[in-house]
């Protein structure tokens, strides 16, 4: 009956098909191509004319303030702009954040080596759960600056203080988002797992790290935010190079513009890690998976 | 090729309370050699703990599985390939790579691989979305990689978990068409769950039923129709069906 019923169904629709070729070939001249409504575009000049709007509005916010201020207090974004292009065309401004950037990159990387087998094996084993439960939770009520002086105390004024600081800042973060990502992992899929004997490297590779990856993300995120802020004041106390030292410097000599123009172009390089690389890097890891967004206006 | 015994299968769950709840209660069944078999009985009854148990995801608590192979080589793990109910791929790797994951878990040599992926791809009528991500593909066309994920690793005995049942009616009409044509060619031993009395007669060439719970086969029928004979509108095969359907009912009491 209902392979019939298929049939049938089948049948018509060729009828109708061939219906509406003859009746396309006639009106060919009157009628349009079907055209889909093509508004994405638009919002996307739409989105990044809001952000642009967005930061122009600060900067007139910061030039009005500067009318009723002294140059000392608040300098005019323009002579501002200048300080940040003498500091970059004279290339301190690179080595100086290559050196920040270097201890946030070490630090993150220790913190990663840590945290993310912590974070597996504590969303996998009761045991490591329940025994480092409290000095993760402790870890992360602690504030960053202390963790920066304790690092200098002890470790004194070097490099080793500023990766230390960094790492132990963000090393509880990140495993809080491991284990989290990987107790909320599909656990049919760790079945399908066993039913084909998978090795358990490939477990770990194929099946559960790819579950994590999105919290991983986040965690990086949130984490980069704490690092900047931790390697700056590692190097306001103790070091002699990167940003932090020459906002101190700046401070030193009381030039706001100075300290002004090197938070800027900290600012500038921080904007184009977290928004270009790492959003770079989030639609690498997860070009698999459809976008929908329907809902949002 | 091999052929499935299992003999006096016996399991508890753990209930809420923390008693015991006794869901096989001795179930002994063959499952024959180049053929399908049909586990069919009401849902809950633990069918698919019984699969888990032939796959060896879960033992027993008595009774035993045996998976007799004709591959006279000892130390091998028997090939099981397993098809669940929800296709249970991982998204995150293109469909080829999916049929990689069970080639690499079974340790099938790695020269092996792109013939064999080339084979069963199209077998399924998927090979065009070799290089696809599953979650573009609907969702019988997840299930149909699901089917050769299972197949790749040309598994002595296919075991299916309900492949069909989340599946609309027209799609799964189709697969069930289709997965018995390729059992059939394949000469593949398979063992299939289902709650589905049409589906055991039209896939089964033989149909183990199940009571309710805890399970026991009450009865087995050998399926008087051959796979290319079975035509869901003949009023013969309709005839079977109903006989099918008295039976599950009357296991059910």
């Amino acid at each position: 009956m209902l392979s019939l019923a298929v049939e049938a169904m089948a049948n018509q629709e060729k009828i109708l098909i061939a219906r509406q070729e003859v009746q396309s070939a006639l009106n060919e001249e009157l009628t349009e191509l079907p055209r889909r409504n093509s508004n994405k575009i638009n919002e996307g000049i739409r989105n990044i004319g809001l952000r642009v709007a967005s930061i122009l509005t600060l900067i007139l916010i910061w030039w009005l303030l500067s009318l009723f201020f002294p140059p000392t207090l608040i300098p005019k974004p323009s002579e501002t702009f200048t300080e940040v292009a003498t500091i970059v065309s004279t290339g301190n401004f690179f080595s100086e954040m290559g050196s920040t950037l270097r201890r946030v990159g070490v630090g993150f990387g220790i913190a990663m080596i840590v945290s993310i087998p912590l974070g597996i094996l504590m969303g996998t084993l009761r045991s490591f759960e329940s025994f480092f439960e409290p000095p993760v939770i402790l870890g992360l009520t602690m504030p960053g600056l202390i963790w920066a002086v304790l690092m200098i105390m002890f470790f004194g004024l070097n490099e080793t203080s500023a990766y230390a600081a960094v790492a132990i800042t963000i090393m509880p973060m990140l495993a809080i988002s491991t284990w989290q990502g990987t107790k909320s992992i599909d656990k049919d899929l760790i079945d399908m797992s066993k039913a084909f004997h998978a090795s358990p490297w490939s477990k770990v590779v194929d099946v559960i790290l790819p579950q994590l990856i999105s919290h991983i993300l986040a965690a990086i995120r949130y984490g980069l935010g704490l690092a900047w802020k931790v390697v700056v004041v590692v190097e306001m106390f103790g070091l002699s190079n990167g940003v932090g030292y020459q906002v101190v410097r700046g401070f030193n000599i009381f030039s706001m513009k100075a300290v002004l123009a090197w938070a800027i172009s900290f600012l500038v390089v921080m904007i184009i890690i977290e928004f270009g690389m790492i959003g770079w890097l989030e639609k690498a890891v997860t070009k698999w998976r459809p976008r929908a967004e329907a809902w949002r206006r | 090729m091999a052929y499935v015994r299992v003999d006096g299968a016996v399991k508890f769950f753990d209930r809420e309370d923390g008693t015991d709840m006794l869901v096989l209660e001795k179930v002994s069944f063959d499952a024959q050699e180049n053929g399908i078999t049909c586990l069919v009985g009401p849902s809950g009854c633990g069918k698919s703990t019984l699969l888990n148990a032939v796959s060896g995801l879960e033992t027993l608590d008595q009774g035993h599985v045996e998976i007799v192979s004709n591959q006279s080589d000892a130390a091998h793990l028997p090939r099981i390939g397993y098809v669940f109910q929800d296709p249970r791929l991982l998204n995150w790797k293109r469909v080829e790579g999916n049929l990689i994951f069970a080639l690499k878990g079974m340790r099938i040599p790695e020269e092996q691989w792109q013939e064999r992926i080339q084979k069963y791809l199209n077998l399924v009528n998927l090979l065009e979305f070799r290089k696809q991500y599953p979650l573009y593909l609907s969702g019988g066309m997840r299930q149909r990689v699901g089917l050769a994920r299972a197949l790749v690793i040309e598994p002595e005995v296919l075991l299916m978990d309900e492949p069909y049942s989340k599946l609309d009616q027209l799609t799964a009409r189709k697969l069930r068409e289709d997965t018995l044509s390729i059992c059939t060619r394949l000469k593949q031993t398979a063992v299939l769950v289902t709650h589905d009395v049409e589906e055991a007669a039209y896939m089964g060439d033989r149909i183990v039923i199940l009571s309710a719970r805890p399970a026991h086969v009450t009865e087995v029928v050998d399926n008087p129709f051959q796979p290319v004979a079975r035509d869901l509108d003949d009023l013969r095969f309709i005839e079977f069906k109903k006989k099918l359907l008295k039976s599950v009912l009357r296991s059910m009491q």
